[in-house]
């Protein structure tokens, strides 16, 4: 892409935010509050949707999402930051180190290993969290309301705030993401899932753009794992279990990889499922949930934005190119 | 010694029943080449169904054996019911897709299948103790056991006799043995390999039903409990070499004794013993002890 050329996609995310921003007083609380909560399960999603494009399932993504909301929550309790930015800084520059650290070991393997390991290692932090008191044990810990740079917003302004600050801190991150795959070295992780000794022979290292790969997830999922904290004012050990890792990959798998636009859009329809599934019927939301991701899997595995750029193809009638999907570089 | 011993003890009852465990998820891995997180939750099924049908025999007065066969009888026709529908309705679609989709797709099926066993025990823990109780303490070592957790390693043993000789000593052994090795030659060798693979997915799903059947007398059973399983199961399978019998038995072994070594020495390393065997063996064989390695193609 040129360097002239206006990127759409950029465009289109700053958009967003501002009407967003604009309507913010006019849509509904608990439109808010999902927005919210889909703006931090959306940054997570991207992480999963970078790992997937370089052909890799992180089933640990809730690892991250754990780091950066207890990050807050300790933040606020032992340190007495309560600045907003501050703390979703430090939450993703704390998932990010704990990122670099793991993912330089875990940028060796590749398929069900990946997948598996990165369970096991979100998993035996969810057993920590459980015990330790310093972590709340299973009940978690709670959030205080925050402060904006010196503003210190009450009741409703401060839901106002919360809410336009989830949707900036998600543009924020939403834009480096996309200037990140836009990127050479971005680029690396289709051609790294599409034939990983073709990218060694070309002279680039794999292991580093799958490192490079997961430690920028890890910042996406702390950062997400933090807005969360803030939106629900409270965290539990629940954020490192592996359905919470299970969200990020419906959400993907739902939206399709298309773009950093893509989970965000996921990520609102899954937070709407969801909150209509608990109306409707509490109990059964888990099997529901899986019954349409094995949908999704078995009759659309480009996922919905696939069916968006498949129209628009055939308004302009030409020839279909390969879908940005899982579906490329299938198994050698 | 009474350490010594109560060590080897419960290194052994916990390799026997890692073994049960990991036996169906790796013999599926070996004919299928898919890594089946659902086997967690036939896990979970198979402990419901011991519950239900050691419940039901209790009340009818029957006695201890009787209760384990129903068990044993009950898990069995769960697993080969749900291992059939699924492998017919999912699983078939599925071969030759990559491995991320199929991946997601078993833990869909993980979901509702976990959900379903919520909906039948309505979210509460169920004991089913009756035949532990009823067969009473052994002393091993100047230290007392159940004698069912004792006769467990029994039957872990039979079981891994029983899949070694089927695979090693009778026909269809020796076809499923031809399928993980090739299955495109295999079939152009007149092998019926659909055929192979379903049967294979049912035999591991009766396998994963049960070890949660047997494992249900020793427990309390509440909904959740197959998420732990898949994982350490995975563990046990890929420190023996993924796919091979032989290699989830060695590994079962070994994963054992360290879980219970910390257990007793270093009992704040024990929810990591598992994991650290398991980095230390991927660090210096990335495919297990037992698995040939494969030359990487291109």
């Amino acid at each position: 892409m040129s360097g002239r050329r206006v990127d759409w996609t950029i465009v289109a995310i700053l958009a967003i935010a501002l009407v967003v921003t604009l309507s913010a007083s006019f849509i509904p609380n608990w439109i808010r509050f999902l927005g919210q909560l889909a703006a931090s399960t959306a940054l997570a999603s991207v992480g999963v949707m970078i790992l997937l494009r370089a052909g890799l399932l992180s089933f640990g993504q809730s690892l991250f999402y754990f780091i950066g909301g207890y990050l807050v929550a300790l933040l606020g309790k032992y340190g007495g930051t309560t600045d907003a930015f501050v703390v979703v800084v430090a939450a993703a520059a704390g998932a990010g180190l704990v990122a670099v650290a793991l993912g330089f070991l875990l940028a060796t393997y590749r398929g069900i290993f990946f997948s598996m390991l990165t369970l096991a290692v979100s998993m035996v932090m969810f057993g920590i969290a459980t015990k330790v008191r310093l972590f709340g044990g299973s009940d978690g810990l709670n959030i205080g309301l925050m402060s904006y740079v010196g503003y210190r917003p009450r009741g409703v302004d401060a839901q106002w705030t919360g809410f336009v600050f989830c949707v900036w801190i998600w543009t924020a991150f939403g834009i480096a993401t996309h200037v990140f795959l836009r990127s050479r070295f971005g680029r690396f992780l289709g051609a790294v899932a599409d034939n990983e000794i073709r990218v060694e022979y070309l002279g680039f290292s794999v292991h580093r753009v799958i490192w490079v790969a997961y430690a920028i997830a890890g910042v996406l999922a702390g950062a997400g794992g933090a807005l969360a904290g803030l939106t629900a004012r409270h965290v539990d050990p629940q954020f490192a279990y592996w359905t919470t890792a299970g969200d990020f990959i419906f959400v993907v798998l739902l939206s399709g990889q298309a773009s950093v636009l893509s989970p965000a859009f996921g990520a609102f329809l899954l937070e709407m499922l969801r909150s209509y599934a608990s109306a409707w019927f509490p109990d059964q939301w888990q099997s529901v949930f899986g019954a349409m991701m094995l949908a999704i899997v078995l009759f659309l595995p480009a996922g919905l934005d696939h069916l968006i750029v498949l129209s628009g193809l055939a308004l302009r009638k030409r020839v279909t190119p390969r879908p940005i999907s899982l579906v490329q570089g299938s198994s050698s | 010694m009474t350490t010594l011993s109560a060590i080897i003890v419960d290194a052994a009852s916990f390799a026997a029943w890692l073994f049960l465990v990991a036996v169906g998820l790796t013999l599926v891995f070996g004919v299928l080449r898919l890594l089946n997180i659902a086997h967690g939750a036939f896990y979970s099924v198979g402990a419901y169904a011991g519950v239900f049908a050691i419940g039901a025999s209790a009340s009818l007065g029957w006695g201890i054996a009787l209760q384990l066969v129903a068990a044993i009888v009950a898990a069995s026709l769960m697993g080969a019911l749900i291992g059939l529908l699924i492998e017919r309705s999912v699983l078939k679609r599925l071969y030759g897709y990559p491995e991320a989709l199929v991946l997601i797709a078993t833990y869909a099926l993980f979901l509702i299948l976990d959900d379903l066993t919520r909906m039948v025990s309505a979210g509460q823990s169920l004991y089913a103790s009756q035949p532990r109780d009823g067969m009473g303490q052994i002393t091993i070592g100047g230290l007392q056991y159940p004698v069912y957790d004792v006769a467990l390693i029994g039957i872990s043993l039979l079981v891994a006799l029983a899949v070694w000789y089927t695979l090693e000593r009778t026909r269809i052994g020796r076809c499923v043995t031809a399928v993980v090795f090739d299955s495109e030659i295999s079939a152009a060798m007149g092998i019926h390999v659909g055929r192979i693979k379903t049967g294979t997915f049912i035999v591991g799903a009766v396998l994963g039903c049960l070890a949660g059947a047997l494992t249900a007398p020793k427990i309390a059973v509440s909904p959740g409990l197959g998420v732990e399983v898949i994982v350490i199961a995975f563990a046990v399978v890929v420190v023996g070499g993924l796919g091979s019998i032989a290699g989830a038995l060695l590994g079962a072994v070994i994963i054992g004794l360290a879980r219970s070594l910390t257990a007793h020495l270093a009992p704040e390393l024990e929810i990591f013993a598992v994991y650290l065997v398991m980095a230390g063996v991927l660090a210096f064989r990335p495919y297990g002890l037992l698995a040939p390695a494969e030359a990487r193609r291109i």
